[in-house]
């Protein structure tokens, strides 16, 4: 095909970030391309559940609550700068979303409604049902078509590419429909692909969350930040791992042993199940590892709220459960465990969603943005508060692309030569011509992901975090064998299930490498051979620069204190 | 087994053969049937899309008098029974709905208290008749005889308003009722399909379209006929074939029958009392192929 | 548990016949699904078996695709639901959308009728300040539609897409009943007119395949009838359709019963008194095999016709 056309701003991941960062850099008038290996509205944004938080003055509310309640929740990680800014901008944010045409719930006076939800003292979680960010994402995409913005819709990047004075100016990247490659130029590009939920089996995530973009990044010089900090998200499926929304806690469910007592009693006395997502699922799994559990789970009780309630205010999870685990919530408690949801870390970002600093107090690639779940500014330190993702997407996308297109004004178009595109496409060459019988990329998955969820979890320590390093190093060394069935050019899943593991084993030991260094426990990083927070030697950030054949490089950089110094954190 | 025996609009209309072979056949079934000679149209699903309540309203009445009775009611069109089907569901399953249609109908006198059944004939020959009982009065077994079911849409969708959990046999009932006849069951795609009849009058090409499809369909698998509970499928597939064939550029000439028509030449009746000969695609040479004469 | 899986296999690189089944016979759990039996095939068996899946929970709609004969997500379709006894479980892609490869189908022109309905709110401008108020009762009444997943299970068993590819189809039109039914919109005529046009709300068959192929529950057809509902009120141009309903409802109020001549003439009037002229040879057909009305040509209205006056009174004055 002829080459594509050099745009301003070339955003990798339609999801919630990606296509807001797009619709803000389009307004500022950039020329402005998505590029998805998926349909945007097949984006994992859309498995998002229970709400969005703001902090609406004309409520009554404060930015400040919600931004202290953020870094507390973060246990004391996040940037405070950062996290000032979601706070203070979230509130015009939601109302913008509500104007594009998102059906958010409504109070009486059919003004926005709220709920409750994990480590807020106060309802501030605007919602759709329990199915907020599907209905976010629709309206986003409703947006991007009205606006006619060019979609790339199924084409799979492969690596992003640098000019000689190292700024990132574009990327190689084939359509999957038929295996053609192109090299893609662009003044700057925003990854906004998502998390790397895959990396663990079981996962929350969808079977697209394969950390690409975080990956990719990586190997082309940025520095990937706080990678230890994993989200395990409190009420998860046996099994598959599907998500049940927290929002079923901020309506009142409760969370029992098998002795009927609602544990969290003993572990946050005041918040008890809405307490930050790490405590809970570290309650949990006590609860489960000290013999208090039923087959490795503890229950969710939602029965007292009613059938009409839970059909009205969360229909979806009450659709799931008796679809995934044949269960009435109206009549039975629901079996749950805690279950690997989110990454807090990600590629480094500044708060305009740059991976350089322009300051030059850490390397990074300038040209280069993030933005979303793939990003870290970082807003959610060692623990996310529950919808402050939703959050997070929104505003930092927006500003990611609204940052993108001020720069894009500022640098001359990017100069790349054709031939870029040879290496990639001779490895998707030689792949294919690899013969059987090898090793099948979806065993090594499995293995990798089995390893992560015994040692990376809820809780770790030395030896379990060396044995998962070995075996990750094994596994990488097994990749190069991965031979694929199918010689086709057209729609080779084979191939991409190939690649998508190739950046997971990246991910995976990026994840185990901060986990290794991280010699204190905070937020979601809990190690029972250091088991306490210890803020004089770690009040930083564990950045990681990818080197070939090598354990990665570390860094570290201080955290962005502006009003709250560090408190001992209960609920 | 008594009914409240709804005939439909149809039945006594444009097809009237189906009335007339309803009245041949269900004497010998041990039915005993009470007509509803002062229930309304269900709407058919047409008068719903100006005013679902009104729907509502109607049905309910004509299920008010049925409970008054303290007798089911019988169907004997596809439609007929979805349409009610459905509105029952509505009624029985939103009290708050249910109150304010019996505020309507209170000022009739009436008052539906949701306990009315609805069910085809098709289903009572299965369910209330039963097999066995049935296979007694099969005396003129269709060997040889190859008949394709179209169900028609109203009585296969919506399953849940339709009871198919409570009773599983009814996505497959028309093919039962083929095997018991003696006939042999011919599959083809189209079974469960829309014979187009609703847009008749909005998009005739499109209408003619699924008529052709399913009827050569239905052919090309081998079938003599096909027979259909539906009298609204019956006027599409049956009184509009032969201008879908002309549409088509081909001929087609495939017998559609009701399904009391298929019961009655089973049980060994006179075809002609049947109202075999008012089917405008002549089913001669099929039923000569039974040695029959029409 | 042991099941098969029958899959409808079709890949353009190859030179074989266009499309052919391929039986796979695989161990499965007794919870698994379909999609978990895919799944296994494509890790362990064949990766060359191609499909589009993602979350795994009915969220995403990658996964809707033909089992059995009808469209479904295979994430949500459990193996023992459709195979109780083991038998095969047959598996198409999607119907009325071109195949680009095995299970994969090109949505292409599904987003095309999409668009056509122009799917992005038109609120009234300059926006307010804060939020457009609106009642609660609205948006949750949009939930429903809203949880549309765009999987394309409606379109693929729609019998009008089958025989009409310029029909603008159930999703399209369940996502316009979205904005017309949302009170910030201000642009409801207009779509209305829009879909009162030919190949738009009328042109729907209600056979009810949408509805119940649908995984979220959205009832399109539902909401085309409820389009139809809010054209008439709003008194859009009459087309065949509406005058259909229109008139059916009328002859009810005067008869209790449907008089089928009347109907057609009514329907047709004037404008199309060619499309009555047409129906001439199957009526004189039909008189000439006696397939006339039992009471004869002239419908008298049913015996307790005031009942059904004073209800239709009465249900009008109470909307």
């Amino acid at each position: 095909m002829t080459s594509p056309p050099t745009y301003d701003v070339l955003v990798v991941g339609a999801g919630l970030a990606g296509m807001r960062a797009a619709l803000s850099a389009h307004q500022q008038g950039a020329s402005v391309a998505i590029l998805t290996k998926v349909h945007p509205v097949r984006s994992h944004s859309n498995a998002a559940q229970g709400g969005i938080n703001a902090a609406l003055t004309d409520r009554g509310d404060k930015w400040e609550d919600h931004a202290f309640e953020t870094v507390k929740g973060s246990d004391y990680l996040a940037d405070q700068n950062a996290v000032e800014v979601l706070a203070q901008e979230a509130g015009q944010d939601i109302i913008s979303l509500e104007h594009m045409g998102v059906i958010f719930n409504r109070n009486e006076e059919g003004r926005l409604g709220t709920r409750r939800f994990g480590g807020q003292k106060r309802a501030r979680t605007f919602f759709v049902s329990d199915f907020t960010g599907q209905a976010m994402l629709h309206v986003l995409y409703e947006q991007i078509m009205q606006a006619k913005l060019p979609v790339y819709e199924e084409w799979f990047v492969t690596s992003l590419v640098k000019d000689e004075n190292g700024h990132c100016a574009g990327l190689v990247a084939f359509e999957i429909r038929n295996g053609t490659f192109s090299l893609f130029r662009a003044k700057t590009i925003i990854m906004a692909s998502g998390g790397l939920g895959r990396v663990y089996e079981p996962s929350t995530n969808a079977l697209i969350c394969t950390g690409d973009g975080m990956a990719l990044a990586y190997r082309a010089g940025a520095p990937l930040m706080d990678m230890e900090m994993v989200q395990y998200h409190p009420t998860t499926l046996k099994g598959k791992g599907l998500l049940i929304t927290e929002a079923a806690r901020g309506e009142g469910a409760y969370l029992l042993n098998k002795h009927g007592e609602r544990f969290m009693e003993q572990y946050a006395p005041t918040m008890l199940e809405l307490a930050s997502r790490d405590v809970v699922a570290r309650a949990e799994q006590t609860e489960i590892n000290e013999g208090r559990g039923i087959n490795h789970c503890v229950l969710l009780d939602c029965r007292h709220l009613g059938r009409t309630f839970l059909q009205e205010r969360l229909g979806q999870i009450y659709a799931e459960a008796k679809t995934f685990a044949n269960i009435d919530l109206a009549e039975e408690p629901l079996p749950i465990r805690p279950g690997m949801h989110y990454q807090m870390g990600g590629i480094k970002t500044d708060t305009e969603g740059r991976c350089w600093d322009t300051e030059g107090n850490w390397a990074g690639l300038p040209g280069l943005f993030a933005a979303g779940e793939t990003a870290c500014v970082s807003l959610h330190g060692g623990n996310r508060l529950g919808a402050n993702s939703l959050l997070d997407t929104i505003v930092f996308g927006r500003r990611a692309g609204q940052c993108a297109a001020e720069y894009g004004r500022t640098i001359p178009s990017p100069s790349i030569p054709e031939h870029r595109i040879n290496e990639d496409q001779h490895l998707i060459t030689s792949l294919l011509a690899r013969e059987g019988p090898g090793e099948r990329a979806a065993a090594i998955r499995l293995a990798m992901g089995t390893t992560m969820n015994r040692s990376v979890s809820v809780f770790r320590e030395q030896e379990g975090l060396e044995t998962a390093q070995q075996r990750i190093q094994e596994l990488k060394a097994r990749w190069p064998a991965i031979t694929i069935q199918d010689k086709g050019q057209v729609f080779n899943t084979g191939i991409i299930a190939a690649l998508e593991l190739s950046f997971m084993l990246d991910c995976a030991e990026a994840i185990i490498a901060g986990a290794l260094t991280r010699t204190e426990s905070r937020g979601a990083h809990f190690r029972t051979d250091y088991l306490d927070r210890d803020d004089e030697d770690w009040l930083k950030h564990i950045l990681l620069y990818h080197q070939t054949e090598n354990e990665p490089r570390i860094d570290f950089l201080p955290i962005h204190i502006t009003q709250w110094q560090p408190q001992i954190r209960v609920y | 087994m008594k009914y409240a025996f709804f005939p439909g609009c149809v039945s006594k209309g444009a097809c009237p053969e189906l009335y007339q072979s309803v009245m041949q056949v269900y004497p010998q079934l041990g039915i005993d049937l009470e007509e509803m000679t002062t229930a309304s149209c269900t709407g058919a699903g047409v008068l719903q899309e100006k005013d679902e309540k009104l729907g509502d309203v109607l049905n309910a009445r004509t299920f008010a008098l049925a409970e008054q009775q303290g007798l089911p009611i019988m169907t004997i069109c596809s439609t007929c029974q979805g349409v009610m089907s459905q509105a029952n569901h509505r009624l029985t399953t939103r009290p708050k709905y249910l109150q304010e249609i019996n505020e309507i109908l209170q000022e009739e006198g009436l008052h539906y208290r949701g306990g009315t059944t609805i069910k085809h004939f098709l289903w009572i020959l299965l369910e209330d008749v039963g097999e066995d009982a049935l296979r007694k009065e099969i005396t003129k077994p269709l060997t040889g005889l190859r008949a394709a079911p179209f169900y028609g849409c109203y009585i296969q969708r919506p399953t849940e308003a339709l009871d198919f959990e409570k009773y599983p046999g009814r996505g497959k009932s028309l093919e039962r009722i083929i095997e018991i006849l003696g006939a042999e069951v011919v599959d083809f795609p189209g079974k469960t399909r829309c014979c187009g009849f609703p847009i008749l009058t909005i998009n005739k090409i499109n209408s003619l379209s699924m008529v052709a499809t399913h009827t050569q369909d239905a052919k090309s698998h081998g079938a003599d006929i096909m027979v259909t509970p539906c009298p609204l499928c019956h006027l599409n597939l049956d009184g509009m074939q032969a201008q879908a064939a002309s549409q088509h550029n081909t001929s087609i000439n495939l017998p559609i029958l009701h399904l009391p028509q298929l019961l009655g030449l089973a049980m060994g009746m006179d075809p002609k009392t049947l109202g075999l000969k008012r089917n405008l695609i002549s089913p001669e040479s099929a039923l000569a192929k039974m040695n029959i004469s029409l | 548990m042991q099941t098969t899986l029958r899959i409808r296999r079709y890949n353009p690189e190859n030179s074989q016949p266009a499309t052919y089944f391929e039986s796979y016979e695989l161990e499965v759990d007794p919870s698994d699904s379909v999609l978990d039996g895919l799944i296994k095939i494509r890790e362990t068996l064949d990766d060359s078996l191609t499909l589009r899946c993602s979350c795994r929970g009915a969220i995403c709609g990658s996964c809707g695709m033909r089992i059995n004969g009808h469209a479904a997500l295979a994430c949500k379709t459990k193996v023992v639901s459709v195979a109780p006894e083991g038998e095969p479980i047959e598996v198409e892609p999607m119907n009325n959308m071109p195949v680009i490869k095995d299970l994969v189908t090109d949505m292409a022109p599904f987003w095309e009728k999409i668009r056509q309905i122009r799917p992005w709110l038109k609120p009234s401008d300059p926006p307010p300040v804060a939020e457009y108020t609106a009642p609660p009762e609205t948006m949750s009444h949009l939930a429903g539609v809203m949880s549309c997943i765009m999987c394309g299970a409606c379109v693929s068993d729609c019998p009008v897409l089958e025989v009409d590819k310029k029909f603008v189809g159930p999703a399209a039109l369940a996502k316009a009943y979205r904005f017309v039914a949302d009170p910030r919109d201000t642009s409801a005529l207009d779509r209305l007119e829009s879909l009162n046009q030919p190949d738009g709300m009328w042109d729907c068959t209600r056979c009810m395949e949408c509805i119940q192929v649908c995984p979220k529950g959205v009832g399109p057809m539902d909401r085309i009838l409820a389009l139809r509902s809010k054209g008439m009120a709003e008194k859009m141009p009459a087309t065949c359709g509406s005058r259909h309903a229109e008139v059916f409802t009328d002859i009810i109020k005067h008869k209790g019963t449907l008089d089928e001549p009347m109907l057609a003439i009514r329907t047709f009037g004037l404008k199309h008194v060619g499309r009555l002229l047409d129906m001439v040879p199957m009526v004189i057909q039909s008189i000439l095999k006696g397939k006339v009305p039992l009471s004869g040509p002239l419908h008298r209205p049913i015996s307790s016709i005031q009942h059904i006056q004073r209800l239709f009174k009465r249900v009008r004055t109470k909307s």
